[in-house]
């Protein structure tokens, strides 16, 4: 099953959504920083990650930069998430490389369509 | 004629009485000046308002007005100025010292008066007290800057708020999907029902909050507007699909009709979408077993492209009442819709300020028990609006300054009277394409002192404004005899001809006008290109000379007569375009001359300008009833004064050119 790194500080939104990635059949993998979001990645080189923008240490943008300047890691896709349904974080995010957004609060429906199309997958239900 | 006319406020007769009867006793301080700052007269009223005890001891006390009445000497400056640029001031506001060193605040309404030759004479006018109106305009501003500021933080609070409440919302909806999901699984049935009902509230509260939310960001100005290009058909029947299975659910049947021209538009998609999703999703909620239509079209108005939007639905529909707040904040039709149909009384509120947000606008109309139609108009292409603010300020030059400094002088200026700024927008967009300078006042009071201090070749007015109406600015206009020659166009959405032409309009347009007519009709009024020829029948020599002069440099062609009979041998063979006609001559007067001109069919619309320098009795105004369109009294009138009044009777018979668009 596909690998993804979910990159979230908040405890509560950070259980909830690797809980419910489990339940579709996913493996998850966590980071609760920006920095620990970029050195898991290299680490666990994922199918994909998942990318709070608004962490500490090092934030979503920066991080996302990071994991696209590494050769090992630039193929991996990134999935914004964005606390304000903003189009101008939607811009920033799409300008630090990540390959498509989603707004919070999450709407599990609609992310795990935008996961599955990043991941190339037809359906997973 | 004599072209050394005496033009002091001498009268003669029973009619002094009255007239020092209504001097002495206004209200108003009533005086002449001269330009070097004394007083020739000054009423009771005056020298009560300044602070003095008598009209003697105010124009013997006052011998240097800018330094001893007004606390900036420099207004007085600004005030001779005026009147020597423009022949006169309306409202001119300044602080005054009174006698004893107190400051009030004077309004001037004040001409000059001048010589035959042109040389001021002296100035001539009225004075009011607005001390106490000027206190409440600084209260009020001052209120107004406080509540503007209270309005921001409001919406600043509310906008970080909810943020603040979304966060945990995020969980307690997520934790209950979650938990649903397992409940499922585990067959666990009752508690399933309840965990949806939690879901489904912390839904709905979510929807409450990202109302709140967008609605406290327009507030507070921070709603952005993002554009890009689309197709408009394909973004509808994506709206469509989308939206399909909601408004099926009660059984209705969802239409899409769209117009094969309305091609690609240029706007906010984000917002639009959700401008028709809510609207699609209220005429689904509000209709069962019936039909929604969403239909769209391409219009072109003003110059402009906009593309139009409507849902239709056949449902339950709404009255006068109901359809007139349903735009308005957590306003459903009836305090019971919520409870039956739920939502959350945000979506139109919403939906209208994104139309506007890109220029455009939302509307409905309704019929109780027969369904609701929504339209959504906007440009084609969203272009940034010219902010309130900096037109406000424009005007305020124009106010301390005096005239703009405008592009082209020798264009026709266009003053437009509107309190809706997308009509400034689009008036000037166009008219400045076509050749047209243009200023624009967003009330009558602004409106009349450009009037005054500008003098447009049209004035360009708007019926429904805040505060003083377009029918109380044009009377004001019509009944000042400085400004009453300026033609006006009434441009409104209020079908009132009948008034209009009571008023003295002079042309009169509905919206939505259409930009060549409503070009021709500026044009009408203002091409000076090839004004006409003008007959000047007139003895007095150089009189004449000074006339042909005036009208030369305006490129009218001129004709001389020296007398009515030599006047009719030159109309023997020309229609001039007007004819300027001085009264008292030898061989024939005017007055028979204008009689015996209006006997010949073809000079029938001819229009004739009296300039002469006698007293018109009751007896000369019945001789010339019907034959003369206006009297000018020499000396009472300047050049410009005359030729605004040529003008204006030129314009008037002349056929409207033909246009072509541009």
């Amino acid at each position: 099953m596909p690998k993804i790194l979910l990159v979230e500080d908040n405890e509560m939104n950070r259980d909830m959504l690797s809980r419910r990635l489990e339940r579709r059949g996913y493996a998850v993998a966590i980071a609760v920083d920006g920095a620990e979001g970029v050195t898991f990645a290299a680490r666990e080189l994922p199918d994909l990650v998942i990318m709070d923008m608004s962490l500490p240490i090092l934030d979503g943008w920066e991080s996302t930069r990071q994991i696209k300047l590494a050769p090992a890691t630039a193929h991996i896709p990134v999935l914004a998430l964005t606390a304000h349904a903003m189009a101008g974080e939607r811009d920033k995010a799409l300008a630090a490389g990540c390959d498509d957004y989603d707004t919070k609060p999450v709407d599990f429906v609609r992310l795990i369509g935008k996961v599955e199309a990043l991941l190339g997958v037809v359906s997973a239900k | 004629m004599t072209s050394s006319e005496n033009t002091t406020l001498a009268a003669s007769g029973p009619a002094d009485a009255i007239y020092r009867s209504i001097v002495e006793h206004a209200i108003e301080g009533i005086f002449q000046t001269t330009p070097d700052g004394h007083y020739l007269l000054a009423n009771p009223a005056l020298a009560t308002i300044y602070g003095y005890a008598s009209v003697a001891e105010l124009t013997s006390g006052v011998r240097e007005i800018a330094r001893q009445l007004y606390v900036d000497p420099a207004r007085r400056e600004e005030f001779i100025q005026i009147m020597h640029e423009k022949g006169a001031v309306w409202g001119f506001e300044s602080p005054i010292y009174r006698k004893n060193g107190s400051i009030i605040w004077i309004s001037e309404n004040v001409r000059v008066i001048r010589d035959a030759n042109g040389a001021v004479l002296y100035y001539e006018g009225t004075v009011q007290d607005i001390s106490d109106r000027k206190h409440a305009e600084e209260q009020l501003r001052r209120a107004k800057t406080a509540a503007e500021e209270a309005s921001r933080s409001k919406s600043q609070f509310l906008a970080n708020m909810s943020h603040e409440l979304r966060t945990p919302l995020n969980a307690i909806i997520g934790y209950s999907e979650l938990l649903h999901e397992e409940a499922e699984e585990m067959g666990e049935k009752a508690f399933c029902q309840d965990l949806k009902k939690i879901e489904k509230a912390g839904k709905h509260l979510l929807d409450l909050i990202n109302g709140v939310l967008d609605i406290a960001k327009i507030e507070a100005g921070k709603m952005e507007v993002h554009t890009e290009e689309f197709d408009v058909a394909d973004m509808l029947q994506d709206v469509g699909s989308t939206i399909a299975p909601v408004i099926e659910k009660k059984g209705n049947r969802l239409v899409i009709e769209i117009a094969p021209e309305v091609g690609k538009m240029h706007t906010d998609l984000t917002k639009l979408r959700q401008s028709l999703f809510n609207l699609l999703g209220n005429a689904g909620k509000f209709t069962e077993n019936g039909v929604v239509t969403l239909s769209a079209r391409r219009q072109c108005e003003m110059d402009r492209d906009w593309i139009i939007i409507t849902v239709r639905d056949t449902g339950i529909g709404m009255n006068n009442e109901q359809s007139s707040r349903i735009f308005e904040a957590f306003t459903q039709a009836d305090s019971s819709t919520t409870r039956k149909f739920g939502g959350t009384g945000l979506g139109l509120t919403i939906t209208r300020e994104f139309c506007r947000l890109v220029g455009g606008e939302a509307t409905v109309t309704s019929l109780l028990g027969k369904g609701s139609t929504f339209m959504i108009k906007l440009p084609a292409r969203f272009e940034v609006p010219v902010q309130s603010t900096e037109i406000g300020a424009g005007v305020l030059r124009q106010l301390l300054h005096g005239a703009a400094a405008p592009e082209d002088e020798s264009q026709p200026l266009v003053l437009l009277i509107d309190d809706d700024l997308t009509i400034h927008d689009l008036v000037k967009r166009f008219l400045h394409k076509e050749g047209f300078r243009t200023v624009g006042a967003q009330n009558g009071s602004d409106g009349l002192e450009m009037a005054m201090r500008l003098r447009p070749s049209v004035i360009v007015l708007d019926v429904m404004m805040p505060t003083m109406d377009g029918w109380s600015v044009l009377s004001r206009l019509k009944g000042d005899p400085y400004l009453a020659n300026i033609p006006v166009v009434m441009l409104t959405m209020v079908d009132d001809k009948a008034m209009g032409y009571t008023l003295g309009v002079d042309d009169y347009m509905l919206k939505p006008i259409e930009r060549v007519d409503f070009v021709g009709v500026l044009r009408r009024f203002c091409d000076q290109s090839n004004p006409g020829s003008v007959l000047v029948v007139e003895d007095d020599d150089a009189s004449r000379e000074l006339v042909r002069n005036l009208l030369e440099k305006d490129h009218y062609s001129v004709v001389e007569a020296r007398n009515g009979l030599e006047g009719l041998e030159r109309l023997a063979d020309m229609v001039p375009t007007l004819i300027l006609l001085d009264l008292m001559m030898p061989h024939m007067d005017g007055f028979e001359f204008a009689a015996t001109v209006r006997k010949i069919p073809r000079l029938e619309k001819v229009p004739i300008v009296v300039m002469t320098a006698k007293d018109i009795t009751s007896d000369d105004r019945a001789r010339l009833e019907g034959h003369v369109s206006r009297v000018l009294q020499k000396g009472l009138y300047g050049k410009d004064e005359l030729l605004a009044e040529i003008r204006t009777r030129i314009a008037r018979v002349s056929p409207a050119p033909l246009m072509t668009a541009a």
